[in-house]
């Protein structure tokens, strides 16, 4: 753990639990230095690959002298490369993530798991860079594997507050344009923006060829709305307020906000996007737990 | 319109209570800051009108239940808005007003009796038909139907007081049926204002379809409302005269009573009664056990060879028309019996058992043939023992005036069967005991009436120890005062006009029976000799309102009391010339049973009817069936409000996201269901 860090993201059993398990990625990443995760290059290697026939424009030096030697045929030896992963994290930093259930807000949610994935990248070897998105982008702290660097990002999710409208959608484009190598991208909001617009972005991502995940934060009593008597809901972006009787919208509310999340849910099952929905009333670390696990299972396979 | 608790009408404000209960719940919202409004205010706009309407249907329904249960709380009046208004004025309005005795018990906690009562509420309900309805009175004791000027002036007719008579309901109705056909009215309503005490309304008889059958083939709409002031009055006794006798034993004379009493609660105590007797009164304590009894009572009249009148009291109670009972004597008439026998033994034995008392040594009754009993004079004779072949032609016919003109003829056996009959009763075979031992005996007979009843001391008479050896089968179709053992008559009873008729199947002979010996057949013919006595005394008791068309022509003064009282309505002792008569209500009225409520309203058959029932209450005023209606009504609005405001179906609850699904496409992209 980086010493000097502000930690109160983290629970040192919970990430004594979790570094068990190293957090892969489900696509070839580019990275600088080797590491543990595919390279879509092919080199010299410890990891053998395959052989092929020699092409005009070939590297000489990486022809099979012995094969050519014993057959006469100019093959050449592949290796894979391994690579270290650049992880960028996405977290949305409008007024909506700062809606305050019995469990605590969205933001304070995101915080931990955002913080303790840092954690695991950077101590796993890979660089971990932070994107904190209001109104526009507030910080952008690019991918370091340095475990000094932590105390950057845990500094800045401390001083990262919920406020203003939702900048998530340009930023992402912006983040989709600015990263040229492939990376692995965690996006934390509770994505209350027009879906149409926003899976625009996950396709924009996937088509850079980053490795994509989601994680939709919510809190309880936005899944269940129960209210008893008449309520003046203000809106936590805008001045706006509406008095209405949740009794008898319920139902509607319910129909709308699950007509979103299927919608969410069905444009990432479609450009490949790993979907995770987390409420705030759950534990953090059987989020991660599953994430993670989720992940290792893939690359096995 | 017009309420029993008008003060509860000042909350009829209160119907807007569930508004402004709705509308403070709107102000008192509390702030919620939230995130997801983009679906907020998609569902609202989605649901707003439908959830608007249903919120307006809410609304209007709690105000409905508030305003109905304000209404049934304010007790309406069934005879005002709903009962009576509603329905078109009619042309006629006919009165059936139930005045008997038993519509003067007072309702409970008041003075005020049913009949006031029932007075009261139809006047207040006839005056708002004044304007365009006639009314007729039609009461029970006339059953003459009569116009009235004005709904407030019926209180105060001579027509609508107090009687001591009984009601006949289907000849009022009868009567007013009549009325509408003679005089071709209109539409019309019955209102019937009765105590549905059910000697009244006679349900069981015939004429009651046939009155209705009537009303119903009428071309105009006939409605009937009865007002029914059933209520049950407090504590209610009531004494009636059943039976008096002059006995005379030598120069002394005394009356012997039968008297009934009747009262509405059952408890053992004692009942103070007053004896009037020609003006002079006696305080008397009988102990009452339960609530009827049959009470016999002997009062001495001295040398008195006059007749007189009396009466017996009850103290004041619930209803004061039925504390007094009042009794005419007459004086003191020769008795006279003949004997036809044709056995000289049995006949020498009945000769002296009917003998005539006297101041002077007993005379044997007179003894004729069969030939001489249609030229024998009559006008002293009581009582007729026949112990011979049953009488036919000339002979019967006399022997059977004889008895409808009050007389009594005793029949003993003739010791042979007969085909002939006697007023439907005849002689069957001779019984012969097979043995001494095995003699029949008469094990139970009527103690408490008629010639074998017990004597004034009590004591039962030594039927029982009197033996028969043979015995005659009586047939035919009669009343049973004794029997054997064996379940065979030994004395029965057949009433014929004014006079009865009695088969006794013992011979008081030697080979027959004991009865020869006295301590039965004495008293059981002395007694016959008795009852025959009326015979020679002209009608003395009559019931209230049913003198007949003779009498009534007469002109009758009262006796008892000071003031001048009608025969035809009021119970008393009237003398008219020589003769007295003493004026009682009919034993009926005493009756306590009252109809039932389903009962008396099917006996109307299809005819449109309503019925209202008086409760009393502190305004005295009139409660009806309709408040009924308002509770059922804010019954049925509270159920639809509550259908209205039931959760719809409810939207599955959102799951907590568990391990996440493998995914679909193949990818092995994983999916986390919400």
């Amino acid at each position: 753990m980086a010493d000097g860090a502000d930690t109160s993201f983290l629970d040192a059993q919970v990430l004594a639990r979790l570094m068990a398990q190293p957090l892969l990625t489900r696509f070839p990443m580019e990275g600088t230095v080797s590491g543990h995760h595919k390279s879509p290059h092919r080199g010299s290697s410890v990891e053998f690959a395959e052989y092929r026939n020699y092409v005009p424009g070939d590297d000489i030096r990486r022809l099979d002298w012995r094969v050519l030697a014993r057959t006469d045929r100019f093959y050449l030896k592949e290796f894979e490369a391994e690579t270290n992963l650049r992880c960028y994290f996405v977290l949305d930093c409008s007024a909506s993530m700062g809606f305050a259930g019995k469990s605590g807000t969205k933001l304070d949610l995101a915080r931990r798991l955002i913080a303790t994935l840092a954690y695991l990248i950077v101590h796993q070897g890979d660089a971990a860079g932070l994107l904190c998105v209001g109104t526009k982008t507030v910080f952008d702290i690019p991918p370091r594997r340095n475990p000094s660097h932590l105390q950057t990002i845990f500094k800045t999710l401390k001083k990262a507050a919920p406020h203003g409208e939702t900048g998530l959608i340009p930023a992402l484009h912006e983040l989709a344009e600015k990263v040229r190598r492939r990376a692995l991208v965690l996006i934390f909001s509770d994505f209350f923006c027009e879906a149409g617009a926003l899976l625009n972005c996950f396709q924009h991502l996937r088509f850079q060829k980053h490795d994509l995940a989601v994680f939709q934060l919510l809190d309880r009593m936005e899944l269940d709305f129960q209210f008893e008597r008449p309520v003046r809901f203000v809106d936590l972006e805008s001045a706006f307020s509406l008095v209405t009787e949740p009794a008898v919208i319920r139902q509607e509310y319910l129909r709308q906000l699950h007509a979103f999340l299927s919608k969410l849910r069905a444009g990432c099952h479609e450009f490949n996007a790993e979907y995770r929905q987390a409420v705030t009333d759950q534990d953090y670390e059987k989020i991660l737990a599953g994430f993670l696990v989720e992940r290792a299972r893939h690359a096995r396979s | 319109m017009s309420f029993l608790q008008p003060l509860v009408l000042w909350g009829l404000p209160l119907v807007l209570l569930p508004v402004i209960i709705h509308l403070i719940n709107r102000l008192r919202h509390r702030s919620q800051s939230w995130a997801a409004m983009q679906f907020l205010i998609s569902a609202t706009q989605n649901s707003i009108s439908q959830a608007r309407l249903r919120q307006l249907l809410v609304l209007l329904f709690r105000v409905l239940a508030v305003l109905m249960l304000i209404l049934f709380l304010s007790r309406p009046l069934a005879g005002g808005w709903l009962g009576w208004v509603l329905a078109p004025a009619p042309d006629v309005i006919v009165v059936l007003l139930d005045r008997s005795a038993s519509m003067e018990a007072r309702l409970p906690g008041t003075t005020v009796t049913r009949r006031e009562q029932a007075l009261k509420l139809i006047s207040q309900a006839a005056h708002e038909f004044e304007e365009t309805s006639h009314l007729v009175l039609l009461e029970n004791a006339l059953r003459a139907p009569q116009e009235v000027a004005g709904a407030s002036s019926l209180a105060s007719l001579s027509l609508t007081t107090a009687t001591d008579t009984a009601a006949d309901l289907p000849a009022m109705l009868q009567s007013a049926l009549n009325w509408l056909i003679e005089n071709r009215a209109g539409t019309a309503e019955i209102w019937i204002a009765s105590d549905l005490q059910r000697s009244n309304w006679k349900p069981e008889e015939a004429r009651w379809k046939s009155v209705v059958a009537q009303l119903s083939a009428l071309p105009q709409t006939v409605r009937v409302r009865l007002l029914a002031v059933n209520q049950e009055p407090e504590a209610n006794a009531a004494v009636s005269v059943q039976e008096v006798t002059r006995r005379q034993n030598g120069s002394q004379a005394a009356l012997q009573f039968v008297l009934d009493f009747q009262r509405n609660v059952s408890a053992s105590d004692l009942m103070p009664l007053t004896v009037n007797l020609d003006g002079a009164s006696a305080q008397l304590e009988l102990a009452m056990d339960g609530q009827a009894m049959r009470w016999r009572h002997k009062t001495d009249l001295g040398s008195q060879r006059a007749g007189g009148w009396g009466s017996f009291e009850l103290p004041a109670d619930a209803n004061p028309r039925d504390n007094s009972a009042f009794f005419v004597f007459g004086p003191e008439t020769p008795l006279r019996a003949r004997v036809v026998s044709r056995d000289a033994q049995s006949g020498r034995f009945l000769e002296l058992a009917s003998a005539t008392p006297g101041n002077g040594p007993r005379q044997p009754a007179e003894r004729v043939t069969p030939a001489e009993v249609q030229k024998a004079h009559w006008e002293e004779s009581t009582l007729l023992v026949w112990q011979e072949s049953m009488p036919t032609g000339a002979v019967a016919e006399q022997i059977r005036n004889f008895v409808e003109e009050g007389g009594v003829a005793v029949f003993f056996p003739p010791a042979q069967p007969e085909a002939q009959r006697f007023h439907g009763l005849g002689w069957g075979e001779v019984q012969t005991a097979a043995s001494a031992d095995k003699a029949f005996r008469v094990l139970r007979w009527d103690e408490d009436q008629g010639p074998l009843a017990k004597t004034d001391e009590g004591l039962s008479l030594p039927l029982a120890q009197v033996v028969f050896l043979r015995r005659q089968a009586i047939t035919g179709q009669k009343s049973v005062l004794a029997a054997f053992e064996d379940g065979a008559p030994f004395l029965v009873r057949q009433t014929l006009g004014r006079g009865e008729i009695f088969f006794c199947a013992g011979l008081p002979h030697q080979d027959w029976s004991s009865l020869g010996d006295g301590p039965v057949l004495v008293p059981m013919l002395q007694r016959l000799l008795q009852a025959g006595s009326r015979r020679l005394q002209q009608v003395s008791s009559v019931a209230c309102g049913e003198m007949s068309a003779t009498d009534q022509r007469r002109r009758w003064a009262s006796v008892d009391a000071a003031s001048p009282k009608d025969f035809r309505f009021q119970a008393g002792v009237y003398r008219s010339g020589e003769r007295m008569v003493a004026v009682n209500r009919p034993a009926l009225e005493d009756e306590p049973e009252v109809m039932e409520l389903g009962a008396t309203e099917r006996l109307f058959g299809n005819l449109p009817f309503q019925m209202l029932l008086e409760t009393r209450n502190r305004t005295g005023q009139l409660q009806g069936e309709i408040w009924r209606f308002f509770l059922s009504a804010m019954l049925i609005f509270l159920v639809v409000e509550a259908m209205l405001i039931l959760p719809q179906r409810q939207p599955q609850p959102s799951r907590v996201p568990g391990r996440p699904l493998p995914s679909a496409n193949g990818t092995g992209v994983p999916e986390a269901v919400p």
